[in-house]
């Protein structure tokens, strides 16, 4: 098909690891043709980037069309496989938070009154009137090396350029991308040697010959090539894959086979519109070519319509017999319009096969960004993840060794190298544990002793100055939202908090509630303001009287108190089941007070615990943590606290609905297991006795050193409720709660 | 390299009006609006408000950092979203993906709660 030849040689490009020559001015695709191959795995190949037919990995880079890569010196190209995914490049099976091969790439921003994607005749002119009246006006142009990839709500517009990427964000946006052509289905659509008029414009324009041509529909200007009248039938090739003739019908109805090297296809043009098909937005307006309306070829009947991904018109055909008759539907069921191109090649014909049997013609479907394929260098490109919160201890928890994780929103110690030893030191001498991720809420104001009994389903109005309680949160399905303690500090001010992920939304929840109901109250968040720490251990009152706190409060109390010089909201409460303070103080003086607490208990053998040992410690006590053991339904009356809801109260969040829901038979309840030998993984399954029915899940777990044996908490749900059951093929008891100190006489001592 | 500095003061959730004609006590006090029940009185001491069920409390909980025009420029180009307008507003969302405030005057200020200061210099590219 070529001589071969090449007037002004640009250098060489590796292919498959063959060095081949390129021309100067050579896209990659021009240049693999050039030397007699073929880029991509055969199919009609348009060589203006609209088809998916050109695919190689170039320089490392996966599925790029090379018909829009110019070829330099030493470009890698390696062919995609003809099936499947190239294998993703793995850095370190280790290791897989490094970064991975590729530069980190930057974003360019820029604010515009319009913005025109495409350089073509009509979008410079769209530009120029644009301009003309005063706008400021971008072009966008993938020629000039600007390829837009998507558009977003909000006139958003993600390109590429060569040295990154390009936010632009526009008043008004013009889409003048002109059209594509259309290509052919019918048998033999995947052979190599086919091209559409344009591709043999450009060939032969590059000087490469395309052998013995022949053409079907519209011919190509300048390019020697034989017409074909007839209707195209099928292309037929050898066993290579390569195209050999073109069969067409003559005038009487026959069949005509002519050999040939090439095969031009000219069967028209359909708007390019996947960008402006991204949006629904009326600022986005189409010119030119684009703006035309969309052709429906002939009806396809065989062949591959789908290139990219495949899909044969068999294939269109066994979706829409089961039942998928709706564009959108037909495309998802079928994967035809999923692949590389987006639907730019398949679209006509897919509508053309609905409309063939519906007699309506379908809108064309969706798109959705990106139109073309991006790395993942630039889909990320200036993105960041989710910041997770350090609190005032986090280099002392490091200077102590602690591994640290993330957990509702902040980095916080899992342990510090022994877990068990941290549980030792709660059961039987002093720990601290850093707390300051604890919700922590100030609410204040004349109506806030009736907006809190509005909101919590326990009394409030009883809780004394200088006391506090237990709460649930729940909303208004009944279901438990959050946790916490409620602190009263003045006769219309109280503390509450809640757990370390649940403050942000507690604040939400009761700025809405008191908003609607129309109550003075003012509600302020001070999670990040305040640190806590929890001194927890048979001797945890020893060692804050030797800091300053010579009277503790009694169990549920709480005061004010200097300790080691250090403001402190002493609260004494527990959730490790052992004596408790927490020591909520502003964040600059947390350092001061922890290293105090190790220093002054010394002697009590102190040592910090993480979170490990805290889970442990709680689940000896049965203690619920709101998101790791609840469900989003999960009512009080399933974890086994109707105790926490007080149904003889007026009005409060969600009592309506546990009114409703305590009258209908319930199959869910949250319970303890005990069973011998090492706890088994947390979310493991729950069996039947017999053990072949899942009927639960292990929400904690943790291997008792004080009882010697595994404890479970989990849910049941099915009744009746077992008492016997099935976790790691191990037989498990159901036990009541809690495990340990059954009258709470630790935690009140 | 700038630095993130704590900020000492006091926070206040007030009615409006009230913290509309709160009087600040301090040396050099700059007051943030948070919103338009909340202040934050960088330097304040004392404040004085009509709201006698404000919540009125000492803050060491912000950290921020003065930017020079080269700094600010840096600090800026990590935000996408919209600046203010009004060139004295107090714009208020993600830089880097921190949540942050940001005063644009002279100087200009970069303000952040304390436990995101770490994230936010490692971000910005201040971490020593």
């Amino acid at each position: 098909m070529t001589d071969g030849s090449i007037s002004g040689s640009g250098g060489r490009i590796v292919v498959d690891g063959r060095p081949i020559e390129f021309a100067a001015g050579d896209s990659v695709a021009i240049a693999i043709m050039r030397s007699g191959k073929v880029p991509g795995g055969g199919g009609t190949l348009c060589l203006a980037g609209d088809c998916g037919n050109c695919l190689a990995t170039v320089d490392g880079v996966a599925h790029v069309r090379t018909c829009e890569v110019e070829a330099r010196p030493g470009t890698a190209v390696a062919g995609d496989p003809g099936h499947g995914k190239p294998p993703l490049p793995i850095v370190d099976g280790r290791d897989l938070t490094r970064t991975p091969i590729g530069r980190e790439l930057g974003v360019r921003r820029i604010d515009v009154d319009i913005a025109v994607i495409g350089g073509g005749p009509s979008g410079l002119a769209a530009a120029a009137a644009a301009a003309a009246g005063g706008g400021n006006v971008l072009v966008l142009d993938a020629d000039s090396g600007t390829e837009v990839v998507a558009i977003y709500p909000g006139r958003s517009i993600v390109a590429r350029e060569p040295a990154g990427m390009l936010h632009v964000r526009a008043d008004e946006i013009v889409v003048a991308t002109g059209s594509a052509e259309i290509q052919p289905v019918c048998p033999g659509n995947d052979l190599a040697g086919i091209v559409t008029s344009g591709a043999a414009e450009r060939l032969q324009a590059a000087g490469v010959g395309l052998g013995v041509a022949v053409a079907i529909g519209s011919p190509p200007s300048g390019v020697a090539c034989t017409v074909l009248d007839g209707r195209l039938i099928r292309f037929e090739g050898d066993a290579t894959g390569r195209l050999r003739s073109v069969v067409t019908t003559n005038t009487d109805g026959s069949e005509m086979t002519t050999a040939c090297d090439t095969a031009i296809v000219g069967l028209g043009r359909a708007p390019r519109d996947v960008l402006a098909r991204m949006t629904g937005d009326d600022a986005i307006s189409l010119v030119g070519s684009v703006a035309d309306e969309h052709p429906l070829p002939a009806a396809p009947t065989a062949g591959e319509i789908c290139r990219c991904m495949g899909t044969t018109v068999d294939d269109l055909a066994s979706a829409w017999d089961a039942g998928y008759t709706e564009l959108e539907l037909l495309k998802r069921a079928s994967w035809a319009g999923l692949g590389p191109c987006q639907g730019g090649a398949c679209l006509p014909h897919v509508r053309a096969f609905i409309a063939a049997r519906t007699g309506t013609v379908p809108e064309p479907f969706t798109a959705r960004p990106a139109s073309r394929q991006i790395t993942l260098a630039e889909a990320a490109a200036d993105t960041t993840i989710d910041a997770f919160r350090r609190t005032p201890l986090h280099d002392e928890h490091l200077a102590l060794g602690a591994r640290m994780d993330r957990f509702g929103g902040w980095w916080r110690p899992w342990h510090y190298g022994d877990v068990v030893g941290e549980y030792w030191a709660v059961r039987e001498g002093v720990s601290i544990g850093d707390v300051s991720t604890l919700g922590k809420l100030v609410v204040s104001g004349p109506d806030v002793v009736e907006a809190l009994e509005r909101i919590y389903p326990c009394h409030v109005a009883d809780i004394k100055v200088g006391r506090s309680r237990y709460a649930l949160l729940l909303n208004e399905r009944g279901h438990v939202m959050d946790d916490g303690m409620i602190l009263r500090t003045g006769e219309s001010r109280f503390v509450l908090s809640f757990t370390s992920g649940g403050a942000a939304n507690a604040e939400m929840w009761i700025r809405d509630w008191v908003d609607t109901w129309g109550l003075r109250v003012h509600v302020m968040d001070r999670t990040m303001s305040l640190a806590a720490i929890n001194v927890t251990g048979p001797h945890a009152k020893e060692l804050l009287a030797r800091l300053g706190l010579a009277e503790p409060p009694r169990f549920l109390g709480h005061l004010e108190a200097d300790i080691a010089g250090v403001p402190c909201h002493v609260m004494r409460l527990s959730f490790t089941g052992e004596a408790a303070f927490e020591l909520h103080h502003p964040v600059d003086g947390s350092v001061t007070l922890w290293r105090a607490l190790l220093d002054a208990g010394r002697d009590f053998g102190i040592r910090p615990h993480g979170l490990q040992a805290l889970f442990g410690l709680r689940l000896e006590k049965g203690h619920v943590i709101v998101g790791m053991d609840t469900e989003l339904d999960t009512t009080p009356h399933r974890l086994g606290m109707d105790w926490a809801v007080r149904m003889e109260k007026p009005a409060f969040i969600g009592k309506a609905a546990l009114e409703r829901t305590s009258r209908l038979p319930d199959t869910r309840r949250w319970v303890g297991f005990a069973m011998d030998g090492e706890a088994p993984p947390e979310g493991s399954p729950i069996l039947g006795r017999d053990g072949d029915e899942i009927i639960g899940n292990v929400t904690g777990s943790w291997t008792s050193p004080l009882l010697g044996r595994a404890l479970l908490l989990g849910w049941l749900k099915r009744t009746p409720f077992p008492d016997r059951v099935v976790i790691n093929g191990r037989e498990a008891v159901v036990t009541a709660t809690p495990f340990y100190d059954r009258e709470g006489l630790r935690a009140r001592a | 390299m700038p630095a993130l500095e704590p900020l000492v003061g006091r926070r206040v959730i007030g009615d409006p009006d009230a913290l509309d004609a709160a009087i600040w006590s301090g040396r050099d006090v700059v007051v943030l609006r948070l919103a338009p029940d909340e202040a934050f009185g960088i330097g304040a001491t004392a404040v004085e408000l009509d709201d006698e069920h404000a919540i009125d409390e000492s803050e060491a909980g912000f950290v921020g950092a003065v930017l020079s025009t080269a700094d600010l420029a840096d600090v800026i180009a990590r935000v996408d979203w919209s600046l203010p307008s009004d060139p004295s507003a107090l714009a208020q969302g993600k830089v880097a993906g921190v949540p942050a405030k940001l005063l644009i005057g002279d100087p200009s200020l970069l303000v952040t709660h304390a436990a995101y200061a770490g994230e936010l210099a490692d971000r910005l590219g201040w971490s020593s």
